[in-house]
């Protein structure tokens, strides 16, 4: 008996965002449903319902059409079509039944009514897609700060023990003794075993030389009394509240209400960078490649570890292109010792998504050489030994082999500066489909390693010739929009543009390049130096490239899509499997379809910017 | 045909008004029932569903009475309405365990007056809609019968008579179980439903007719008479 209208709330319950709701607003919100039936190839609204209302799909499923023509978007059971939720708005856009379908209409004036108090349920579904998901990358942001390693660990785990306790009548002197004896930044006091004060370094200093007192008097005049204890169990996030609210550096710990030992803001600090940073450091001080290769084992558990904390993705993608660079470098080095210092000088460059700085665990290698003017014949097989040798080790340490064979191991890609400009020139000024695809590489270049200034030259040169130059452009333009995100997700398949279903979603191909290669179109249209993607984007958004607000659209729908792969790759490396970027729909939440919904539509809205500009 | 016997329904309907004594149920016979060429989608109707203790109307109660009204084709939970009948009468267990209405949510719920009562408010000048026309008219007409000394006439479609109409077109016999609600629901495509709970019964039903309606030649301009009991 209790159950009234049992069903209805628990499909409506189970619906993205009224499942924020709680269960009064809920009652009063199914109270206003009302349920009709539309047959096949009839369109919406319904007949007899006028309001403008949302309308919740119970059984079948419903087109939306644009322009007549244009499939925007399907919807089966458990999707909202929110089209009509205003009474402007629609007048291009068609909404019709596939098949015969049940739906629940929920007025739109009397949700926001009933959720007065749960203003982002009505904001949802009026709120632009590009709003809606950079919401959601500033809330996932937000959870990144609290949900870093600080807050997973607790002090227990390494917090130094015992404490070291002197009595408060013991003298300055010898206090700083034991200090200085033990190398400690500061002692607990203590009187009848109860724990009463602390004294730092700085205490000694500003209350006790500036003030002028006897080496003999008691460390109870410079303590600091009433102090603060943190228990053992707590997250060494508290302990850094604790220590920034009240400005210290020092904090007791307590295990059962006894004093057990100290945590400093240096343990809390070496904690929270501990990971990488060790990496680099081993890669540094490694003797050969076997070794190299050992270190380079641990890179997949990095990953994991840096997306199971909540590390944005453009970290993740620095941190793991700067450990691909320490790689380079110290093969480089192992080379030299090898083969001697260079007859000439050269640079190192990446490419593709290490230049990025967006790399991930077992990217293809993408690199090349620069090499000065100067080089004599007999120069040449330093350089080739030296490719070869660095590819090699780069392939041992878990770096594939190009599959295009774009590796300065190639002779094509170890050139003179001299030969790069010539490259350069010849692809702008005849840009055929070989020739875009040479510039979609090389185009995000990067020293690594030697004279910078080699590859400066050169992207100077390059980009005086792209800047302003439309044919070129347009020729870019066009191959860039080749790849076309899907509409979206129906039932567990994913939509694509002509209306065909499909298993998975290839999160590389059909969302994060085209925005790669979009912002490297602003880029060159702009002269911009930088090569990652997000710093592109920030870099152009208020040129006539860009306006603000669409590039920062981009940037959330960006920042979404490699989020995604972040954890779909993390997920993969825990169970053991090659990484790739293919999701299956049914490994995703509802709203993670909703918000990658959302950057396909921003993505394809920027792309058809670019066909109209250049089309 | 059919118009006479709707013709005499209407007649029949004036006649018991000028018996009626004053109160709810004069109300309701004065309201005239929809004309019978009417297309469906204008009609008003009513899904209503009754939870009984038993099948006989001259000695089984109803227990709960749960109704909700369609406007051109789409049915409103606005105005939908669930009660339960209080008879201070002790429940068997069986019926407590089908219908999951305890002795103690009897004695919360309002007399048979006060149900009918508002019932027939909500009934007036709309058609009755049902699934197995048979309970709900036989004791709707016996609380009628009892309150105020007349047993009314009611318009009423009956999505069981529909779907059996289309079954007995085909000459292949048919196992009487697929005429169930919830069998037909879902033969038509419907989501499960929430079973012996009235008002969940009655949206049930509901839903069911708009399915079927699809599914006729003249979809929702269908006169109301080829859809009457």
């Amino acid at each position: 008996m209790s159950s009234e209208l049992t069903e209805i709330k628990t499909f409506i319950q189970a619906t993205n965002p009224l499942d924020l709701l709680p269960e009064p607003i809920l009652e009063k919100l199914i109270k206003q449903v009302q349920i009709c039936y539309v047959r096949c190839d009839e369109t919406l609204p319904p007949q007899g319902i006028t309001d403008p209302s949302l309308y919740v799909i119970r059984k079948g499923t419903l087109s939306v059409i644009k322009n007549n023509q244009e499939l925007i978007e399907k919807l089966a059971e458990g999707d909202i079509c929110s089209v009509f939720c205003s009474q402007d708005a629609v007048s291009n856009t068609l909404v019709k039944a596939d098949e015969d379908t049940l739906i629940y209409a929920i007025s739109f004036s009397s949700l926001l009514e009933i959720c007065v108090e749960h203003p982002h349920v009505g904001a949802f579904f009026t709120k632009p897609a590009a709003e809606r998901l950079s919401d959601q990358v500033s809330k996932i942001n937000e959870q990144e700060v609290v949900s870093s390693t600080l807050m997973n660990r607790s002090i227990g785990d390494f917090f130094s023990s015992p404490a070291v306790t002197i009595e408060e009548t013991t003298s300055l002197q010898s206090a700083a003794m034991i200090m200085t004896e033990r190398n400690f930044s500061s002692l607990l006091i203590i009187r009848d075993k109860a724990l009463v004060g602390i004294v730092t370094d700085k205490d000694f200093r500003c209350r006790g030389l500036a003030k002028g007192l006897t080496l003999s008097a008691p460390v109870s005049d410079i303590m600091t009394a009433d102090v603060q204890m943190i228990d053992v169990n707590a997250s060494a996030y508290e302990a850094l509240i604790k220590m920034n609210s009240r400005g210290i550096h020092h904090l007791p710990v307590s295990r059962k209400g006894q004093l057990a030992g100290m945590v400093t803001i240096t343990d809390l600090m070496r904690q929270e960078s501990l990971s990488s940073v060790n990496v680099s450091s081993m890669i540094a001080k490694a003797k050969d490649v076997t070794e190299l290769s050992h270190i380079s084992d641990l890179l997949p558990k990095l990953q994991v570890s840096m997306a199971k904390l909540g590390t944005s993705a453009s970290s993740v993608g620095k941190t793991m292109s700067a450990i691909a660079d320490a790689f380079t470098c110290k093969l480089i080095e192992l080379a030299k010792a090898h083969l001697g210092d260079e007859p000439v000088p050269f640079v190192w460059v990446s490419a593709g998504s290490q230049a990025r700085q967006e790399q991930m665990v077992s990217s293809d290698q993408d690199n090349a050489l620069i090499i000065d003017d100067s080089l004599q014949e007999q120069h040449r097989p330093w350089f080739t030994q030296l490719a070869q040798f660095v590819c090699d080790g780069l392939a041992q340490c878990g770096y594939p082999y190009c599959p295009g064979d774009v590796m300065a191991s190639n002779q094509k890609w170890r050139q003179t500066q001299a030969v790069w400009h010539k490259y350069f020139t010849q692809w702008i000024d005849k840009p055929d489909p070989k020739a875009l695809m040479h510039c979609s590489i090389f185009f995000d270049m990067r020293s690594v390693y030697g004279k910078e200034s080699l590859l400066e030259d050169v992207r100077q040169k390059m980009l005086k010739k792209t800047q302003g130059n439309t044919l070129f452009l347009a020729h870019l333009s066009a191959n860039a929009i080749k790849l076309r995100p899907p509409l979206g997700f129906f039932r567990d398949f994913v939509l694509t543009d002509n209306g065909k279903h499909k298993n998975t979603l290839d999160l590389k191909h059909n969302g994060i390049a085209p925005v790669v290669d979009l912002a490297r179109i602003y880029a060159l249209s702009e002269g911009i130096e930088e090569v990652n993607t997000l710093k592109r984007l920030t870099q152009a958004m208020g040129t006539s490239s860009l306006t603000q607000g669409s590039g920062k659209s981009l940037f959330s729908a960006f920042e979404f899509l490699t989020m995604s792969k972040v954890k779909h790759q993390a997920k993969q490396l825990l169970e053991g499997e090659e990484t790739d970027c293919f999701i299956s729909p049914n490994a995703l939440s509802k709203l993670d379809r909703e918000h990658l919904k959302d950057a396909f539509k921003v993505i394809k809205e920027m792309q058809s910017v670019r066909q109209t500009t250049y089309g | 045909m059919l118009f006479q016997r709707w013709f005499g329904l209407n007649a029949v309907r004036e006649r018991q008004c000028k018996k009626a004594p004053e109160g709810p149920l004069k109300s309701f016979l004065s309201v005239p029932f929809p004309e019978p060429q009417t297309p469906i989608k204008e009609v008003e109707l009513l899904a209503l569903d009754f939870e009984t203790t038993g099948l006989n109307s001259k000695k089984d109660h109803i227990l709960s009475v749960g109704c909700t009204p369609i406007h051109h084709g789409i049915i409103c939970l606005a105005d939908s309405l669930h009660t339960v009948v209080n008879h201070n009468i002790e429940l068997e267990r069986e019926n407590v365990q089908i219908h999951q209405i305890t002795d103690n949510e009897q004695a919360q719920g309002q007399s048979l007056e006060r149900v009918i009562e508002q019932l027939l408010a909500q009934l007036a000048g709309k058609v009755m809609l049902v699934h197995f026309a048979h309970i709900e008219r036989s004791f709707l007409q016996q609380a009628c019968l009892q309150l105020y000394g007349v047993a009314p006439v009611f318009p009423i479609i009956d999505t069981l008579q529909i779907a059996k109409r289309r079954f007995d077109l085909s000459d292949t016999p048919y196992d009487p179980s697929r005429l169930r609600l919830a069998n037909l629901r879902q033969e038509y495509g419907l989501p499960p439903h929430y079973e012996h709970n009235a008002l969940n019964d009655a949206v049930a039903s509901g839903e069911l007719l708009l399915a079927q309606l699809s599914q006729l030649t003249q979809g929702r301009d269908t006169p109301l008479k080829k859809l009457l009991v």
